[in-house]
């Protein structure tokens, strides 16, 4: 099986605080509506790794890139690159669910409106459809102009997704969205993950190597900045060539 | 005596000793707010807020050029400080977040919480009424402006600073510019918090004297000129309350409930909204 390639990675090198060598020569493909995950311990550069794909890194002082991210045929972290476009083309879902201080439909209307869109009607429909994609409308629907901090952790998180999804993103990126959560939400979120990657590319990162193994396609492993393993979920689960991987895995470190 | 004998005895001393100081302290603001309420009370009609005043030691007249002088030197001040205080504080907690100079503003401006007000009094004094020869309304709005600014600008920074970071990370992640996010996300987060700073600083400046003693002076007659001297409540209640004659001090009285009142009004409604907002 041949798979389109959406972003690719080249020799990737990230210092944060001007010194800190966080990630050291990374290099991977992420092939288009399939699920990648990274994993690895805490403080391996999974997190960092992710989010350089939305330049989050830019809002903090002295961090550095080195080396290519190549998405859409362009380097992503070459200065020239209009971030408020990158980041309405590459969305990211965090740790804990960030709704925004107004109400359900508000929430997902933000992103459209940034995006310039007006129409009234465009936008209900909008929010609808996006809701429905993230499998909350049944649960919301009477209440849309409720506050959105009305929802429970999981409504709230696959909120967040729908606000993601909203504006159309190409790619998502998601950083330990259920880590929050129940399992029964958690579920719920994973079976929407496998669900989205029919439309979007997704990029996860987990702490939960049962999650890795259960929604995702490819599986990167990271350690100490390092890639130390990348290849078909399958594989790094059952087969991993490297030692270090297999350690991991079978839970005898990290 | 054993040990724990001991400790509750010197438990039963300290609940005595902080229970005394409190009742201490109580005792006596129960008593000034008892005091102006039972004088203020029957001196309260009508006439105080719609009569200026009349002649000195005559009965009859009222406070109307005080309550107006009052309501316009505090919009003033309003529309100055809050503005200011709004944005300095939007500075600190969002574009200069973590920076030294930060720091260094948050502590000037806690000091400048306590900076006597007559020292702004003084200060407004020499920049404004000394250099035009003249007392003025705007002068004393300016002065109150002053203790209002960092009242509100502190504010604004520990309410802005309470918005999770991680919200404004989402909202960048949507792709939205700095000022959208501060504007559209954060301020909402944040806006009950920032209202009820605005309300306790108007609480604050509402009954400040010595500020416009220098400033905006005092007035017998009715002028609604900002650029003259200018009545206000706070300031004819020490000339009435110094002054010789009966129904002088009765007028004194009631302006100093209508006041304390108001001061009261703003402050809970600062504390319902405050309340207001944590609850969700």
């Amino acid at each position: 099986m041949t798979q389109a390639i959406d972003l690719e990675v080249k020799n990737l090198n990230f210092y944060y605080s001007g010194e800190i060598h966080a990630l050291k020569n990374i290099s991977l493909p992420i092939s288009r509506h399939q699920v990648t995950a990274l994993i690895g311990p805490s403080g391996c550069g999974k997190t960092t790794l992710l989010r350089c794909f939305n330049r989050m890194h830019d809002l903090y002082p002295k961090h550095r890139y080195e080396g290519e991210i190549i998405f859409d045929e362009r380097n992503i972290l070459s200065s020239d690159i209009d971030l408020i476009n990158l980041r309405s083309r590459i969305g990211m879902v965090f740790q804990k669910p960030t709704p925004f201080p107004m109400t359900i439909a508000e929430n997902i209307a933000y992103g459209l409106r940034l995006k310039g869109v007006k129409n009234k009607s465009e936008l209900a429909g909008r929010i609808e459809r996006a809701l429905k994609h993230a499998a909350l409308w049944d649960e919301v629907r009477d209440k849309l102009h409720a506050s959105a901090y009305e929802l429970s952790g999981g409504q709230q998180q696959r909120l967040v997704i729908a606000r993601a999804l909203a504006v159309e993103p190409e790619v998502l990126l998601f950083d330990e969205p259920t880590s929050a959560l129940d399992p029964i939400s958690t579920a719920k979120i994973e079976e929407l993950l496998v669900n989205l990657k029919n439309d979007v590319t997704i990029i996860i990162v987990t702490h939960n190597m049962q999650q890795a193994a259960r929604v995702s396609d490819m599986t990167g492993f990271l350690y100490m900045g390092e890639l130390i393993e990348f290849g078909a979920t399958e594989k790094i689960f059952t087969n991993p060539d490297n030692k270090q991987t297999d350690d991991y895995i079978t839970g005898r470190f990290g | 005596m054993n040990v724990e004998k001991k400790r509750k005895i010197e438990g039963i001393i300290a609940l005595s000793l902080s229970g005394l100081a409190a009742a201490g302290g109580l005792f006596w603001l129960v008593y000034i707010l008892a005091d102006v309420l039972i004088h203020g009370i029957g001196a309260l009609r009508l006439s105080l807020f719609i009569n200026d005043p009349a002649p000195a030691g005559s009965d009859g007249g009222g406070l109307r050029n005080a309550f107006v002088g009052q309501l316009l030197i505090t919009l003033v001040a309003t529309l100055i400080g809050v503005p200011i205080g709004v944005l300095g504080g939007t500075f600190l907690a969002e574009y200069a977040r973590g920076k030294k100079i930060a720091r260094l503003i948050s502590i000037l401006s806690d000091i400048m919480v306590s900076v006597p007000s007559i020292v702004v009094g003084a200060f407004v004094y020499a920049i404004l009424v000394r250099p035009l020869h003249h007392f003025s309304g705007w002068a004393g709005a300016l002065a109150l402006a002053i203790i209002m600014i960092p009242v509100v600008l502190r504010t604004t920074e520990d309410m802005l600073s309470l918005v999770p970071w991680t919200v404004r990370e989402a909202a960048f992640a949507l792709g939205a510019p700095y000022y959208k996010v501060i504007i559209q996300v954060v301020y909402r987060g944040a806006a009950t918090g920032i209202l009820t700073g605005v309300l306790l600083s108007l609480a604050r400046v509402a009954g400040e004297t010595a500020p416009l003693l220098f400033t905006s002076f005092n007035n017998n007659f009715f002028s609604s000129n900002m650029n003259g001297p200018i009545a206000s409540l706070t300031v004819t209640i020490f000339q009435y309350a110094m002054g010789p004659y009966k129904t002088w001090h009765a007028q004194a009285w009631a302006a100093s409930l209508v006041i304390t009142l108001f001061v009261l009004a703003l402050t809970i409604l600062g504390r319902l909204a405050l309340k207001w907002r944590y609850k969700r």
